[in-house]
């Protein structure tokens, strides 16, 4: 019985429970409708939903401005679902009637069109963008920089250590020979620094004095700009060497009169055509060495024959054939007033200073790819500095010598008057004329009549006598040509 | 002491003091490229302040970097520092008001 009345609970139950489920359903036909409709307002929804993405995607292309409108739109759509939903409600009901829904047709008709059109997504300009790629020549610029600093950095320390290294190799010869090693002419007194000038990131200069024969021997460690990317990059098409040029003031007592070269013959063309000294002395082509036992590379430029005998003996030899890939020209001269010197004004008025030095240029082995041990190559060479300097004081023209070159440079002065006589005329004159003006001033400035007349009858008596001088002249020269 | 004498080349007597090479004189001897990369440095920044070109600037800056790494010691740092300065202020310029990216010059 108890079991009965059990199951007949539960049974009440069940059918509440399903009433209460039925409920919902009130109608029959809500039932049946009751998927149309509620799928139904999804479908529209959903429908909707597909239609709108396209025209915002569309929008967002047209114009930044419309990103407002579209985020109205979402905001608009839950009120849409709202009044969509009483409306489909109220639709729910009655059957589809085709002409309410005609125009609602047209629109998936218009979208389905524009889906058929090809959706071009245009790139957003740079200028619209804000990633750091857009500022991509910006990166290039700075890395370009940093790359340029690294490599000075780079450049400036190897040529540093360079330059370390010559100097370290070079230092006993040096303090051997000359009392001063190391000066830069600013300190009170004459002590060696004992370290090299640097006037560049790639030039270093050493002054040593104090030595027999000669004044003073300065020399130019002239290395490749490394510290300049530009530059590195130029050499990677034309390679060059680092170079070291030494100059060396003799005495006027210390060495005789003679102009001299020998170097590689482009070497030589090139001084011939720059230097004063040699264009004016030496105005034959660069002669073979061969002669004289030289390698075929280098040439010779000579004053005269006996210069060359003389300076070719074993022991210059024997340098210059060890040596001559590392030689690019040595060069002594009586006569060595640096280049020639191009004046706007014409010719120069009075012959350049001149002063006996000895010049050598060496190429630093490795064609730019130079370590520290290279420098240890060049200790030979300035052995033959050395041993040039002492030669040059030795070797003494003999009388023909002599003669023919006191004939040479006369002849060069001769030259150089006679193409600066013009210039030289005009100069005096122009003189001439100055002074006559500042003695008119001064006469005219003078307050005292009495002296101004003195003044002014002592200059007209000066320019007579003048003239009466030109006139005897005139008359002597007359007198002689006839 | 004289056998010392006649060995050992050193005059200390006859010292000469170093005399810096007169560069007025022989301007072929100096290097003219700090000067011409100070100069073009100068036009280019002007340039990109007047003309509001970015790849003037840079440019600007390039050439007051290579002045300086091609000038002298014994030159006048406020020259160089000047062209410097004046260079990344036309950058600076540029960029503050318009700072949106470079468009290169063939673009």
């Amino acid at each position: 019985m108890r079991i009965i009345c059990l199951l007949c609970v539960c049974l009440l139950m069940l059918g509440d429970f399903l009433e209460a489920k039925f409920d919902d359903f009130e109608d029959g036909d809500d039932v049946v409708e009751y998927d149309d409709n509620d799928f139904a307002e999804f479908e529209d929804v959903m429908e909707d939903v597909v239609t709108e993405p396209p025209q915002r995607v569309i929008t967002t292309e047209e114009d930044e401005e419309e990103a407002t409108v579209e985020l109205e739109g979402p905001d608009d759509n839950p009120e849409d679902f709202e009044d969509a939903d009483p409306q489909e409600g109220d639709t729910e009901n009655e059957p589809y009637d085709d002409e309410e829904f005609e125009g609602f047709e047209e629109k998936p008709d218009m979208s389905s069109s524009k889906s058929k059109d090809p959706i071009t997504i245009v790139d957003v300009p740079a200028h619209l963008q804000n990633s750091w790629e857009s500022y991509y020549m910006e990166i290039l610029m700075v890395t370009g920089l940093l790359a340029y600093i690294m490599n000075y950095i780079i450049g400036k320390n190897k040529n540093n250590r360079l330059a370390q290294a010559w100097f370290n190799t070079h230092r006993e010869l040096l303090e051997s020979n000359f009392s001063l090693v190391g000066d830069d002419g600013t300190s009170k007194e004459a002590t060696s620094t004992g370290k090299l000038n640097q006037e560049n990131e790639h030039i270093y200069n050493l002054w040593c004095s104090g030595r027999v024969c000669c004044e003073g021997m300065l020399i130019q460690l002239k290395f490749l700009k490394r510290q300049d990317l530009l530059n590195v990059l130029a050499r990677m098409m034309r390679p060059t060497c680092d170079q070291v040029q030494i100059k060396v003031t003799m005495n006027d007592e210390d060495m005789d009169t003679y102009v001299f070269a020998v170097g590689t013959r482009r070497a030589l063309v090139r001084l011939q055509k720059e230097m004063q000294d040699l264009c004016e002395f030496c105005s034959d082509k660069p002669k073979s060495g061969t002669k004289y036992g030289l390698p075929d590379s280098l040439a010779i430029l000579s004053e005269m024959g006996e210069v060359t005998e003389g300076m070719m003996d074993t022991k210059m030899v024997h340098f210059l054939t060890h040596y001559a890939d590392k030689i690019e020209s040595v060069h002594f001269s009586d006569q060595f007033s640096g280049p020639k010197v191009m004046q706007e004004e014409g010719q120069p008025l009075k012959l350049p200073d001149t002063k006996r030095t000895l010049l050598f240029t060496f190429n630093v082995p490795g064609l730019g790819n130079t370590s520290p041990k290279d420098m240890e190559a060049l200790l030979p060479l300035m052995n033959m500095v050395i041993y040039s300097i002492d030669k040059a004081k030795k070797f003494r023209l003999n009388r023909e010598g002599r003669q023919k070159a006191d004939k040479n440079r006369a002849r060069v002065e001769e030259n150089f008057l006679k193409l600066t006589h013009v210039q030289r005329q005009e100069a005096a004159q122009s003189r001439r004329e100055e002074k006559k003006r500042a003695e008119k001033e001064r006469i005219m400035n003078e307050e005292d009549p009495e002296k101004q007349r003195r003044l002014e009858e002592a200059a007209l008596r000066r320019e007579q006598k003048k003239l009466e001088k030109k006139q005897l002249k005139m008359k002597q020269i007359k007198v002689k040509s006839m | 002491m004289s056998a010392n004498n006649m060995s050992d080349p050193r005059r200390p007597n006859k010292v000469l003091r170093y005399k810096p090479p007169a560069t007025e004189n022989n301007p072929a001897l100096e290097d003219p490229t700090p000067d011409y990369m100070n100069l073009l440095g100068m036009i280019f920044s002007m340039c990109g302040l007047m003309l509001k070109l970015k790849w003037c600037a840079w440019i600007a800056v390039y050439c007051s970097f290579i002045s300086f790494a091609n000038s002298r010691s014994s030159e006048d740092t406020k020259q160089m520092m000047s062209s410097f300065m004046l260079s990344i202020s036309a950058v600076v310029m540029s960029y503050l008001q318009n700072p949106q990216p470079m468009t290169p010059p063939w673009c």
